[in-house]
């Protein structure tokens, strides 16, 4: 993001409406990579591939945000693979990490790792570095620090049926389980910060919380993403887009300040449910419109979105989730000169 | 006995799985589904009895999903609690003495590692009274034409968590399809609507686990 867009983005996240109204979308693997017509392998093995697929997406789309932006990932693969699960390529596919704990004992194994050597954080870290110069060079800047979140690592490790048992059979081995990974997220995102100054927004992504009831939730989750999005950093962003109405009005609790969704809630609910005290960015449903709409059809349903809107703060409009896979540029250009011709655009 | 046959499905509805078992906390150092079942057995209680309580309790703890006041760990729960109880019914289905109402062949899509939708669909359909066959995650769909032949009238479903392994999952209906066109297959997932699945020639969607369980017995009910 550019110093003017990073500054729109605090002062929506402050509560002041912006005008015209802010776009954004997050942008990663596997819609960047298609949409810039190389191989999936290929944007995650080659710098300048991954760099040029990033720029190419700033300059054709100068009016939207890129969420997290200049995001340096390896699918799902980044965090577990520095506690050591195997990961799998395929050629254009996304890449995923296979289970390391067979049974409960395996977690007082568990090694926490360090960032600065261990799995693919060094090679993301590094990637970005390399890249900085041309980042900066765009007149843009490295602005999030990344990370999935405990509970979705967790279940990366474990598998998802697995943790959540855990979670009620053995909750003491849970509690350990996530205790060690947050440990290694605070030092990852730690890392990241230090590496660059630039950086004063933290992105977690973690859809578990979707599938926890509050008791649950306030119990295995709330404390260690407290602990996790240090509030002296001005954006602290989550993406969720499993079920969230449980945990949108616990969101401030969480110190988040800005949150990207599932589309089946509407961004009106969803302003009820946190109080209006936390940005939202959505909520175009991503696939049945975003994608698969035609240029007229995203237009038309945008516009719509926003007339539901009667309070325009606090939000940046967006799809549900992140941009999904087949997205056309026609139809991002439909999304953005919608929100831009709007009413609510006009100052 | 009928008091134990009730305990049999509070304990399945709350996810009580045995004495040692710390969840629920208000339940704690009691015995739950796995020594209730032992006991009921042990005194005469026919197993369609106790299958019965089974099924009470799963619709219960579904009914509460479904309305937002449970959650997936209660669920989990309440599925491990039901396994506890068929472990001690195994030996009567493998007699004849409790038929199945069919067989259900699940599995995840090939491409797509997510397990929690269908581990969900596959326990609460065991609970239902019929015979899973879960084939995992990531199942290529030469996988399930073999389980389809070697399970003559089984129903299908398939899972799929992400939108990019839809056109997985469209693939495998169409094989299925092409060569067992009698055979019906459901689909469900997160990235899923009745359209989809409508688009893509399935015979049903079911958007959580009790849609599966009430399609398969609206189906049993058709046949």
């Amino acid at each position: 993001m550019t110093d003017s867009q990073w500054d729109a983005l605090l002062k929506t996240i402050k509560g002041e409406t912006q005008h015209p109204l802010p776009v954004g979308f997050i942008i990663d693997c596997p819609w960047l990579p298609n949409w810039h017509g190389v191989r999936i392998l290929d944007y995650f093995t080659n710098d300048a591939l991954w760099l040029e697929a990033n720029l190419k997406a700033l300059r054709t789309f100068p009016d939207a945000l890129f969420l997290p932006g200049f995001w340096s990932e390896v699918g799902m693969c980044t965090e577990p693979s520095a506690f050591g699960a195997r990961c799998s390529f395929p050629a254009n596919e996304f890449p995923h990490a296979h289970k390391i704990i067979r049974t409960s004992q395996d977690i007082d194994d568990l090694i926490v790792p360090d960032p600065h050597t261990d799995g693919f954080a060094p090679f993301v870290l590094n990637r970005l570095k390399l890249a900085q110069p041309h980042i900066e060079a765009a007149g843009h800047k490295i602005r999030f620090a990344v990370a999935r979140g405990p509970l979705n690592i967790a279940s990366y490790l474990m598998g998802t049926t697995e943790f959540l048992t855990l979670m009620m059979m053995e909750p003491d081995k849970a509690e350990l389980l996530l205790r060690k990974i947050t440990d290694y997220l605070k030092a990852w995102l730690t890392l990241q910060r230090e590496t660059f100054p630039s950086i004063d927004g933290i992105f977690m992504l973690d859809d578990i919380i979707g599938f926890m009831g509050e008791d649950e939730f306030r119990t295995f989750g709330l404390p260690l993403f407290k602990e996790l999005y240090d509030p002296s950093v001005s954006v602290r962003f989550l993406h969720n887009d499993a079920p969230c109405k449980t945990c949108a009005p616990i969101l401030p609790e969480m110190n988040v300040n800005f949150f990207n969704m599932g589309f089946e809630v509407t961004l009106n609910e969803l302003k009820e449910l946190t109080q209006n005290q936390v940005t939202l960015v959505g909520n175009l449903p991503p696939r049945d419109v975003l994608a698969k709409a035609d240029p007229a059809g995203v237009f038309a349903a945008t516009t719509a979105m926003l007339d539901a809107m009667p309070d325009k703060s606090r939000l940046v409009f967006s799809c549900g989730g992140g941009m999904p896979p087949g997205v056309s540029t026609a139809n991002v250009n439909a999304f953005i000169d919608a929100v831009r011709q709007h009413p609510g655009s006009k100052a | 006995m009928n008091e134990l046959v009730a305990k049999i499905t509070v304990c399945i509805e709350r996810g009580k799985v045995n004495l040692a078992s710390p969840y629920p906390k208000d339940l704690k150092g009691q015995e739950g589904a796995d020594e209730l079942a032992k006991q009921a057995i042990a005194g005469g209680v026919g197993p369609e009895v106790i299958l019965a309580s089974c099924n009470e309790g799963m619709q219960r703890i579904g009914a509460k999903f479904g309305r937002g006041e449970a959650f997936v760990p209660e669920l989990l729960m309440a599925a491990k609690a039901m396994n506890a109880v068929m472990a001690h019914l195994k030996p009567f289905f493998a007699a004849g003495t409790v038929k199945p109402k069919g067989k259900f062949v699940l599995g995840t899509v090939a491409g797509d590692l997510h397990d929690i939708g269908k581990n969900l669909v596959s326990m609460v359909v065991a609970g239902n009274g019929w015979e899973v066959l879960d084939l995992g995650i990531d199942v290529k769909p030469a996988k399930f034409l073999d389980a389809i032949r070697n399970n003559p009238g089984c129903v299908v479903g398939l899972s799929a968590l992400l939108t990019t392994t839809m056109g997985n999952m469209a693939a495998t209906v169409k094989e299925i399809k092409t060569q067992f066109p009698s055979t019906v297959v459901i689909v469900g997932g997160a990235p899923l609507s009745a359209e989809a699945a409508a688009q893509m020639g399935a015979d049903g969607y079911a958007p959580d686990p009790q849609g599966a369980a009430a399609f398969l017995t609206k189906y049993v009910a058709a046949v």
